[in-house]
């Protein structure tokens, strides 16, 4: 995973990947954010638990409704007030918000 | 309402709403039934709830880092996805450029979710909520 290259994601403050229980395993983040390893770290476990709980949601939904789309989860995003961090699989990039391309950060945890 | 309907004027836009913090009504327009609006909405409220406890636990650790109040939260399906924004929700197509163009909108019309979102959020769990957590 190229995490340079996400960090060239329009507003990207921090890129990082983590193991399939949340642990950080890697990261880079911007110079002078305030983010830390830290941060980064409780991030990444959130979102484990988030895209776990997405995904089941996304099978309870098309199963009670009928309506299919859903399945498979390509990813989840927290949006902050200030910055929002998007991740799918086992990496992840935090975006200021005012520069933030959700479509293109999700591509970016997708294909990384 | 008046963001529902901004919302499923967009195409690409399947269904809109808005729900109470307190959980007790919801509206919505777009192909929904009302029992499946009443669901959204309820899994909407429960992941507000719970994204908002996690930023209250990673503020903890680097005050005013910049996470909280959580404005919202998007789920990426493989063909459609969830955006939600204070308490609003819209289900949208993955198409080219939409999901930028709905979240942009709902941040602009919904405006920053303030501090006092977890209050209205635990409102029914009685006694003094506001107390309780400040």
């Amino acid at each position: 995973m190229d995490l340079q290259k996400m960090m060239d994601l329009p507003g990207a403050l921090a890129a990082f990947t983590y193991s399939d229980k949340g642990e950080l395993q890697s990261h880079v983040l911007r110079e002078g954010t305030e983010l830390t390893p830290q941060v980064l770290d409780l991030l990444a476990r959130s979102c484990v638990a988030n895209l776990a709980i997405a995904g089941m949601e996304a099978r309870g939904w098309e199963a009670l409704t009928g309506q299919s789309g859903f399945q498979p989860i390509k990813g989840f995003s927290v949006v902050g007030l200030e910055w929002s961090v998007v991740v799918n699989g086992n990496c992840g990039v935090v975006v200021k918000n005012r520069d933030a391309d959700y479509e293109a950060s999700f591509n970016a945890v997708q294909a990384a | 309402m008046r963001i529902v309907k901004q919302l499923m004027a967009i195409p690409g836009v399947i269904a809109a709403g808005e729900y109470a913090y307190r959980g007790d009504r919801f509206s919505y327009e777009g192909a929904l039934t009302d029992e499946f609006a009443r669901m959204a909405s309820i899994m909407c409220r429960a992941n507000t709830l719970s994204v908002n406890m996690q930023s209250e636990i990673v503020d903890s650790f680097s005050e005013n880092c910049g996470c909280r109040p959580v404005q919202g939260w998007i789920v990426r399906g493989n063909q459609m996805s969830v955006c939600a924004v204070g308490n609003y929700f819209a289900f949208i197509e993955n198409r080219d450029e939409l999901l930028n163009d709905v979240m942009t909108i709902m941040r602009a019309k919904v405006g920053d979710v303030q501090d006092d979102l977890l209050v209205n959020l635990y409102a029914r769990l009685g006694g003094d909520t506001k107390e309780a957590l400040y």
